[in-house]
């Protein structure tokens, strides 16, 4: 598995709008079975990453392939191998849910029938609506399951929960897990990028943080929530003025220490058990604060 | 049975899983035999890759504390480790020295924690007990 090339590889992509860099020199692997987060604040260069995978924008410089092809000279090989949701979607506002995934049906090879009937019923959605009077949750929901009854090897989402409501969110990733993830583990691939991090926390496998255009952060999840981690101790007397190398953040209030690890909890933890706390916690950061902490650093310049 | 993960704890959530497996599997509340929840509605409920149930489920079976029937789903197997005696030994030792560490920065004395250590176990059993 490791030998096949990758779903995704971009290399030194620069692409620009005018005079904005929208990406600059961005570089990202993913590996085939994996669900990997793009997470990046509004304007960092997601969407526009996504465009160039797609074919929708042409890089400016640098390269992006998809199953090893690149989309400009291998468009419908590639299309036809993945599915695509962006932050908006639209449909023939005259065609009745019904009507629009038959209309997307006719374009893919193959469309698991179950898949779909299974899914509208989930959802309550009624065949017979037409497009126009659908909320912008089901039209979510609508995009999904049509991206969802192909089957693809690779599903790109692009902000694809912002702006739904919390039980459609919430409906929204249970079904990218069960549905769409239940089939050969191998050949489903998620590449999502959100800046609503928490709510994608388990999924996300492997994630790049990108900043300006280029990559800040690029880490496997479990490997970043055990570098990344919150030490507090509390002790008897407020400490003397303590220095700890290597800590990212030391902050005191009376008795009590806080210090944000990175990389280093261990030594760290070993040096405030011996000052004898009277209580000593340590908790990793979730995904979303470790995107926060990313941009601090960068700001700091560490 | 049912699970509880933390992004939190520092520990990675396939481990987690695992964890508490084993846990249950000790206090009796997973008995052998039974069966663990199958991976696509376990992954859904707890909003977690279904990799990451496949990876503890796997690494479960390789610690020969459940076995997978095709078709069928995971159960607990009887517990007969696999391991030797010395294996078990240098496994326990290891948990043993982290709580020993602990105890001593905690100052919690020789006799405390071996009144600890005993009233855990008495727990462990008695709660087997009450679920047999």
């Amino acid at each position: 598995m490791e030998t096949k090339s990758p779903v995704i590889e971009i290399k030194d992509l620069h692409r620009r709008y005018g005079r904005l860099d929208a990406v600059n020199g961005l570089s990202l692997t993913v590996r085939a079975g994996k669900c990997y987060g793009f997470f990046g604040r509004n304007g960092a260069g997601k969407t526009t990453t996504i465009k160039c995978l797609l074919n929708l924008l042409r890089p400016d410089s640098g390269t992006a392939r998809v199953f090893g092809l690149d989309p400009r000279k291998h468009e419908v090989a590639v299309k036809s191998r993945l599915a695509y949701v962006p932050d908006a979607v639209a449909f023939y506002p005259w065609m009745t849910v019904r009507g629009t995934l038959e209309y997307l049906a006719s374009f893919r090879q193959h469309w698991n029938q179950d898949i779909e009937a299974d899914l509208l019923k989930r959802f309550q959605l009624d065949p017979g609506q037409k497009a126009s009077h659908l909320s912008k949750g089901q039209k979510t929901q609508l995009a999904l399951i049509g991206a969802i009854c192909p089957e693809p090897e690779l599903l790109v989402l692009d902000e694809p929960t912002s702006g739904l409501d919390p039980i459609v969110r919430r409906e929204f990733i249970e079904t990218v897990i069960g549905a769409y993830q239940t089939g050969d583990p191998a050949r489903r691939t998620v590449f999502v990028s959100t800046h609503l991090i928490s709510e994608f926390e388990g999924l996300i496998d492997e994630f790049t943080i990108i900043e300006q255009g280029r990559e800040l952060l690029t880490m496997e999840a479990d490997a970043a929530r055990d570098r990344f981690q919150k030490i507090r101790a509390r002790f008897a007397q407020p400490p003397a003025q303590l220095d700890f190398p290597g800590a990212l953040n030391v902050k005191q209030g009376g008795r009590e220490l806080e210090i944000l690890a990175n990389g280093n909890s261990e030594p760290l933890l070993e040096r405030l058990k011996s000052l004898s706390p009277e209580e000593l916690r340590c908790e990793s950061l979730s995904l979303e604060e470790i995107f926060v902490v990313s941009h601090l650093l960068k700001k700091a310049g560490v | 049975m049912m699970f509880q993960i933390d992004f939190k704890s520092g520990k990675p959530v396939y481990l987690q899983l695992v964890d508490q497996v084993r846990y249950a599997a000790a206090a009796g509340s997973l008995r052998p035999g039974e069966s663990l929840p199958s991976i696509r509605p376990l992954a859904e409920e707890l909003r977690v890759n279904r990799n990451t149930i496949a990876k503890a489920y796997a690494e479960l079976e390789s610690q020969g504390v459940i076995e997978t029937l095709p078709g069928k789903g995971c159960f607990l197997k009887e517990n007969n480790s696999p391991f030797t005696r010395q294996v078990k030994n240098k496994l326990l030792l290891t948990e043993i020295d982290e709580a020993v560490v602990m105890a001593h920065h905690l100052q919690v004395d020789r006799e405390k924690f071996l009144a600890l250590v005993k009233e855990r176990l008495d727990y462990f059993d008695r709660k087997s007990k009450g679920n047999d």
